[in-house]
């Protein structure tokens, strides 16, 4: 101990008197082609003094002319260099063996690649930053292994869902945990795309039960961009146009008039539509409703960053606007993102940082659903608009429900989001050589409003209007203790933190009926007889211990151990903490001699890792049973509030726990110039959250428990390299595929389980999907459909009480009743391979960016092809020109259902089961840097266009296998497309400028 | 410098170690435990959350057309042969499913509505408060719960008998119970609300104490039908209906002086007297009422097609005025009128539902009558019809003031000097109600208890739908929903 404290004696004293020898260093960082490198780090060798090149890759230091300085930066071979009593030295970097040295952010600390141990993809700003993205979803598509995302809304400013190694939890919504700049729980949607500096995805147990309780679902770790020395300002500026993508074959009037006559004739009604009529509609034709329901949509992004600082004091100053109007029509998105980062060093041991972000955004009308679905169910033959130039209000033949238009202009869906994000930190090193502490205080406000207004019209005459708005509060307190010391061939990193978060929301709402001054929407809701109010108020608090060991010996043999504990408010004190450890190592073979002199590997690492993550997978209180308030009318004026009896609760509520164990190995050949990355995982997840309905004579409703258990097993697998590097032109490539397999392997003996959320209109009878025992989560029940009975089929039919012609289901049971007893599984919401194919050429300042993604055996359940097609539910007719081919006498062969007095159809069946595999080239980018010598060096500028969403191949016969909305907020319940929002094919222009 | 890190140290190790309570859940604005119904306040609360399962538009109870669909497989109301209907049509034609919406809506309400009364009712007795006051909202759910429980036994005969407010686990493995396990808890709980209930409605959705009484007599008159055919019963019906009957002006009841004026269905008033129980309606939030309109208008009308007459059924209804104001035979809001003959489903549809004015909405303010006064004089006339004794002048009399409000004026009231036998006179005056009741969910109840399932539906036009396979007594009641059989296999 006296030894150590004497150590640190010398070393204050040594510091001091290097610091009196002081001398001004300049000079200029290249690469090999002499061109300029900005953000090099320049450390003064054996302190913590250091500086970076601005943006000519020119640097200022003070150094004893007896001094090393370390020249490092990301991509680059570092090297140090002696002062020898010079002032000027200049520098030319190599690049090296690409990533050997590249820092990853692992949680709570960074990390060599190469020292890592985990499964965790890097995805560099370079990858996406020549591509129109708004958001980080677009980013992480298809560009890293293990990685699913869907954009199952395809409206502007529209949810994704992002999926790490499968879905884990049946009650929780199996997305990942965000954590941008250490704050844990952010949400990305805010985030400005430019602003990010890196991604890291974690994955396997090892990289995530550091973040414990919250890590199954992976874990995906943004840092933002830092200032740099000088200044830099950057401007870019976009602007798109889009359409759909492909739309439902509609009948024509005249001949749609004919079908729904002949229908009348065989079921014993009156034939609606005269021949004189008929002949009208074939001359005339009718309405496309879809025509009018989509519109070519228009979007801009417009983004600024200015970037500079002093050798102490460096900040980023960036805002970002983006507005975009979707191809539905009155549907629009707009965000405005700004960000302040600031980093300064103190002295030469306290840095002080603190970034701060504010983002708005306005979600308006992009819900999908009403117009969508009622554009495929009104008749062709009913006009738009009535006589008075309003929207006709009633269809007469077609649907029950109202017209397409009412359904785009009489309503509005209002959300708003203004989020503000402030974290301030610093990082202290103690006086001993390697320990650092590092502080950090996070507080993020989100005010959260949503507003609807629906009109006289789409409401059939009781206009009601509604607001909501919550008020959501967190606050994170991070304090860690970082050790870093290499004592020969054995190198040590370790962390230990301490970490708080809390979070409270307080909400209101306010809903009115029967609006008596409609026209002022929710603006305004006092004046209206039957108004509502309530309020509520939630919150949960999370307190953590966790540390981490991350050992190297002679950088061949790497061992990290991580263990978490973590207490949360949501469970009962038995049940409060839980502990989630994890173990991983790994062999760099490329370190080996006898690796080394095969000559074939640049590196070559196997790893393998085993760990324990949890899910908090439950809202607070679940343990509780509440009461709920409600309202009953007791005359014809008024309403008195009342409670009555919500879900059931349950105090033995406890984690949810999985088990991961992966196994990867790395390897690149040809000093980087083709690299291979695999890994296979298992992932075991028990003590499963589950709702479990409670029967209705019971009170109903559902109860959450801890019951069964679910397997997630994947290969991933990636492949890339640069095929052709030649003088001018290059070809890098990058081709990734993972695959998935989910099962449900118990439900705490329960045979079975139903989820989903019975879509509308009468397309749903009971749930939509099943969990069981030896099936995917996902699981589509239904009935199996069979075609229609035959006309030899007559005796059979019979004693179903229906005809030939009918549809015809399998009668699992044989009880010559199709009833639910006969539903089964009929297929699978969850992809089973997805994958990406990224492509960069350049010839010279050209670069062609084409990006392939694909998602392969999936299913999907089209409730908008049904509605069309089942002549029942909301709509009354087949609309779809498939009708075309319906049973009939001389038509018997068709599967299409007669038109008779006996039909009855189910559209929960596989007759509306469709295959959802698609390959789709996801985005074509073509940029162009004008030459520096053109601009004399004094800035940078390009122009890029793009296209979005070109070309798809796909069986699905909606406008976009991609998108679905129904139930698509657990993973239980994904896939069912009802007039969900489609995907648009985008094209963007742009420019970038920097000086 | 040292003396920073220090402070440093000391505030990081302040900062994170919050206190013990710092994972105590924080539960400011939760209802929840016993002591929400420990007050009266609460308790109140609580009872209006048991009238919810019975008022909750579309998803549970009466104030949408799931009642009307579920009783179909009378001879009086049929729907639309193809379209939408499918969960219509299982009733008309004998095929219910074990997932239809419509049953389940009424299933799912009474047993929500059972749960919070329940809960009242296990929970009252700690409730501090005006003791009159709690003993009035104690009558209401001892009602509520007998009400529930009528309509599922009528509907589903065996069912489970839960008495628990709140959920355990034990309810997931409870049994059947037999109708008449069933009928002697509906019967206690009448006789607890007839005592603790008032002369006077609290509000128009609200019983008194006559709904409790007119009840237990409607209760007794099925009590003596199929299923348990406990004859003993119709004297009791007869006794309890006369008390209903002879203290009328007690109780606020009345038979309105015209038929039209009992279906003037005005959303500006809150109900007629000759309602003995209302559930209401107002259109706010899920409490519209969607009985009424669009569900029972033709699609000429934009209506919904959902339910219509029966042809039979129409042709020989007797013409009067009931006869007019209960049918609508022209159909158009505006301009040419199409006769129903001509129509696109070519059927009556009854105007009894149409709300006042003929405004085409799916809702309104307007209450669903679950029992009118008119009843209460039918069950006295056949109860006493059938019971010791035969019927009395007071039997003819009841039966007389409903029959000659709807017939036309001068027709002749029947007297005892008519000559029809007891067995006769109980008879009209079955056959009366189905004309004063028709689509008013009364018919198929007392075809049921009467065994005239197959008689009745023999009688079809070949125009409506027919059963799909032969009536058998198995139809007399539905399977219990999937939804709750799925969970619990005792129920199989």
């Amino acid at each position: 101990m006296r030894k150590l404290v004497s150590l640190i004696f010398l070393q204050l004293i040594l510091g001091q008197v290097v610091f009196a020898q002081n001398g001004s260093v300049t000079g200029k960082v290249t690469d090999q082609d002499n061109v300029a490198l900005p953000g090099v780090n320049i450390l003064l060798s054996g302190t913590s003094q250091g500086t970076a090149t601005d943006g000519e890759g020119n640097f200022t230091i003070n150094a004893p002319g007896t001094g090393s300085l370390v020249f490092s930066f990301i991509g680059y071979e570092s090297q140090t260099v002696q002062v020898s009593n010079r002032s000027v030295i200049n520098v030319q970097l190599r690049q090296e063996s690409r990533s050997l040295s590249e820092l990853v952010v692992v949680g709570y600390g960074t990390q060599r690649k190469t020292d890592v141990t985990g499964a965790l993809s890097v995805i560099s700003t370079k990858e996406f930053s020549q591509q129109p993205v708004t958001r980080l979803d677009q980013v992480l598509q298809g560009r890293a292994t293990g990685v699913q995302v869907t954009q199952s809304n395809g409206s502007p400013g529209g949810d994704s869902r992002i999926r790490i190694r499968g879905a884990n939890s049946v009650l929780g919504n199996n997305d990942p945990l965000y954590v941008i700049d250490g704050y844990i729980g952010a949400d990305y949607n805010l985030l400005n795309p430019s602003d990010i500096a890196s991604i890291q995805i974690l994955k396997d147990a090892a990289s995530t039960s550091i973040y414990g309780s919250r890590g199954a679902n992976g874990v995906v770790i943004i840092t933002t961009k830092k200032g740099t020395k000088g200044i830099k300002v950057t401007y870019e500026g976009q602007g798109s146009v889009s359409e759909v993508i492909k739309k439902f074959d509609l009948l024509p009037a005249g001949e749609f008039a004919e079908i729904v006559n002949a229908r009348a004739t065989a079921t014993g009604s009156t034939p609606p539509f005269t021949a004189a009529q008929i002949a009208d509609y074939k001359a005339n034709g009718g309405t496309d409703w879809q025509d009018l329901v989509y519109r070519t949509g228009r979007g801009q992004q417009q983004q600024i960053t200015i970037n500079g600082g002093n050798e102490k004091t460096t900040f980023l100053v960036s805002g970002n606007y983006v507005k975009q109007k979707g191809i539905v029509e009155n549907s629009d998105f707009k965000r405005y993102v700004f960000r302040t980062n600031l980093n300064t060093q103190v002295d030469k041991r306290l840095t002080l940082r603190f970034n701060m972000s504010g983002a708005f955004s306005r979600n308006h009308n992009t819900d999908g659903g009403g117009a969508l679905i009622e554009a495929l169910q009104w008749a062709p033959t009913t006009p738009a608009y009535g006589a008075d130039g309003q929207p006709t209000f009633a269809d007469p033949i077609g649907s029950v429900s109202r017209s397409p238009l009412d359904n785009l202009y009489d309503k509005s869906n209002d959300i708003s989001k203004f989020n503000v994000n402030a974290i301030g930190g610093l990082n202290y090193q103690l006086p001993i050589k390697g320990l650092s502490l590092d502080l950090q205080y996070a507080v993020n406000y989100l005010d959260y409003k949503s507003r609807y207004v629906n009109g006289p019209r789409v409401t059939n005459k009781t206009p009601n209007a509604g607001l909501y708005a919550s008020d959501q509060v967190t606050l994170q307190n991070t304090n860690s203790l970082n050790y870093n010391i290499t004592l020969g061939n054995h190198s040590i990193n370790a962390v230990a933190v301490l970490e708080t978060q809390q979070y409270t929301n307080r909400n209101m709402s306010a809903t009115a009926a029967g609006l008596r001054f409609p026209q002022l929407g929710y603006d305004n809701i006092g004046g209206n007889s039957a108004a509502t109010v309530g309020s509520g108020f939630q919150k949960w608090t999370l307190m953590s211990l966790l540390g981490r060991v991350n050992y190297a010996f002679k950088d061949k043999y790497l061992l990290t151990a991580a263990i978490r504990r973590d207490g949360s408010s949501k469970f009962s004190p038995a049940n409060r903490y839980s502990v989630f450890p994890s173990v991983a190592v790994g062999w760099r073979l490329s370190e080996e001699d006898f690796i080394k002199d095969l000559n074939v590997f640049s590196n070559l690492k196997l790893r393998g890792s085993w760990g324990l993550t949890g899910s908090q997978a439950i809202n607070p209180y679940a343990t509780l049973s509440t009461y709920g308030t409600t309202a009953v009318a007791f005359n014809n004026n008024s309403i008195t509030a009342g409670v009555i009896q919500g879900n059931a609760g349950n105090m033995d509520l406890k984690w949810e726990t999985t088990r991961q164990t992966d196994i990867g190995i790395e390897m690149e050949f040809l000093n980087g110039r083709l690299r291979l990355e695999a890994d296979y995982f298992s992932k075991n997840t028990k003590d499963l959250l589950l709702n479990v309905s409670i029967p209705n004579y019971a009170g109903g409703g559902t109860q959450t428990r801890n019951i069964g258990e679910i397997e997630n097993k994947g290969f991933e697998f990636s492949i890339g390299g640069t095929p052709v590097q030649g003088n001018k032109f290059a070809w890098e490539t990058n081709l990734n595929f993972s695959t998935l397999k989910n099962k449900v392997l118990d439900l705490g003996g329960l045979p079975r389980i139903g989820t989903g959320t019975g879509a509308g209109g009468g397309m749903s009878i009971t749930n939509e999907f099943m969990l069981m025992p030896g099936q995917p989560l996902g699981s589509y029940w239904g009935l199996n459909y069979l075609g229609t009975f035959k006309p030899g089929d007559a005796d059979a039919a019979a004693l179903q009480g229906r005809v030939p012609g009918d549809p015809r289901y399998e009668d699992v049971n044989g009880d010559n009743a199709i009833t639910t007893d006969d539903f089964k599984v009929i297929g699978h919401a969850f992809p089973k391979v997805t994958g990406g194919w990224n492509n960069t050429f350049t010839y010279g300042g050209l670069t062609l960016n084409v990006f392939v993604n694909g998602v392969f055996g999936v299913d999907k359940l089209n409730y908008t092809r049904a509605g069309a097609m089942s002549g029942s539910g909301e709509a009354r007719q087949f609309l779809l020109t498939e009708i075309r081919d319906y049973y009939r006498e001389g038509n018997e062969d068709s599967d299409i259902p007669a038109f008779t007095k006996t039909y009855q159809p189910f559209t929960q069946s596989s007759r509306f089961l469709e295959n959802g595999s698609f390959v789709r080239l996801k985005n074509v980018s073509l940029s162009y840097n004008i030459p520096s010598s053109f601009l004399r060096d004094k800035g940078t500028i390009r122009v890029f266009a793009s296209a979005t969403n070109l070309f798809t191949i796909t069986k699905y016969t909606g406008p976009d296998p991609e998108s679905s909305n129904v139930g698509s907020s657990t993973d239980t319940a994904i896939g069912i497309d009802r007039g969900s929002y489609p995907n648009a094919k985008v094209y963007t222009l742009g420019l970038n400028l920097g000086f | 410098m040292k003396k920073i890190s220090i402070y440093i140290l000391a505030a990081a190790l302040l900062s994170g170690s919050g206190c013990k309570d710092y994972l105590e859940e924080d539960t400011t604005g939760l209802l929840y435990g016993n002591n929400v119904l420990a007050t009266q306040d609460g308790l109140e609360s609580a009872l209006t959350g048991a009238y919810k399962g019975l008022a909750t538009q579309w998803g549970r109870g009466f104030i949408h057309p799931s009642a009307n669909a579920a009783t179909l497989g009378s001879d009086d109301v049929t729907t639309h042969p193809a379209s939408n209907k499918a969960d219509w049509r299982e009733f008309d034609q004998f095929n219910p499913s074990t997932t239809n919406q419509r049953s389940n809506a009424v299933y799912n309400g009474c047993y929500k509505a059972i749960q919070g009364s329940n809960n009242v009712i296990n929970n009252f007795e700690k409730t501090v408060g005006d003791k009159a006051s709690i003993d009035i909202i104690v009558g209401e759910a001892y009602f509520i719960r007998a009400f529930s429980y009528y309509w599922l036994t009528r509907f589903y005969g065996n069912i489970p008998l839960v008495l628990a407010g709140e959920y355990s686990a034990d309810l997931l493995e409870i049994g059947k119970s037999t109708p008449e396990q069933v009928y002697e808890l509906i019967v206690a709980d009448l006789k607890i609300a007839e005592t603790n209930l008032p002369n006077a409605k609290r509000a128009p959705g609200r019983p008194n104490k006559g709904s409790a009484k007119a009840f237990l007599a409607d209760v007794y008159l099925t009590m003596a039908g199929w299923p348990l055919k406990q004859t003993d019963k119709y004297d009791l019906a007869a006794a309890k209906a006369k008390e209903v009957i002879d203290n009328r002006a007690l109780y606020g009841f009345q038979l309105l002086p015209t038929f039209a004026a009992v279906f003037e269905n005005d959303p500006a008033s809150t109900g007629t007297a000759e309602a003995v129980f209302q559930i209401n309606g107002f259109t706010s939030g899920d409490s519209g009422n969607s009985t009424y309109g669009l569900t029972t208008m033709p699609g000429e009308e934009g209506g919904w097609d959902d339910m219509f007459a029966e042809l039979n059924f129409f042709n020989q209804f007797p013409a009067g005025p009931r006869k007019d104001a209960t049918f609508r035979t022209e159909f158009g809001l505006s301009g040419t009128k199409i006769p129903w003959q001509n129509s696109l489903t070519k059927h009556p549809y009854y105007k009894k539902w149409y709300i006042k004015g003929d405004v085409s909405n799916y809702q309104a303010s307007l209450p669903s009558v679950m029992m009118r006064y008119a009843h209460v004089l039918t069950i006295y006339a056949e109860a006493k019809a059938r019971g010791t004794g035969g019927p009395d002048a007071a039997a003819y009399d009841a039966l007389n003031q409903v029959r000659l409000r709807g017939l036309p004026a001068g027709t002749k009231p029947l007297a005892a000097t008519d000559g029809l036998s007891a067995a006769q006179f109980a008879d009209a005056v079955v056959q009366e109600r189905a004309w004063e009741f028709a689509c008013e969910r009364t018919r198929w109840f007392d075809l049921i208890r009467l065994e005239k399932v197959e008689e009745a539906n023999a009688n079809k036009s070949p125009d409506d739908l027919q059963p799909i396979k032969p009536i058998t007594k198995a139809n007399y009641w539905f399977p219990l929903p999937y939804s709750d059989t799925s969970l619990n296999p005792n129920l199989n």
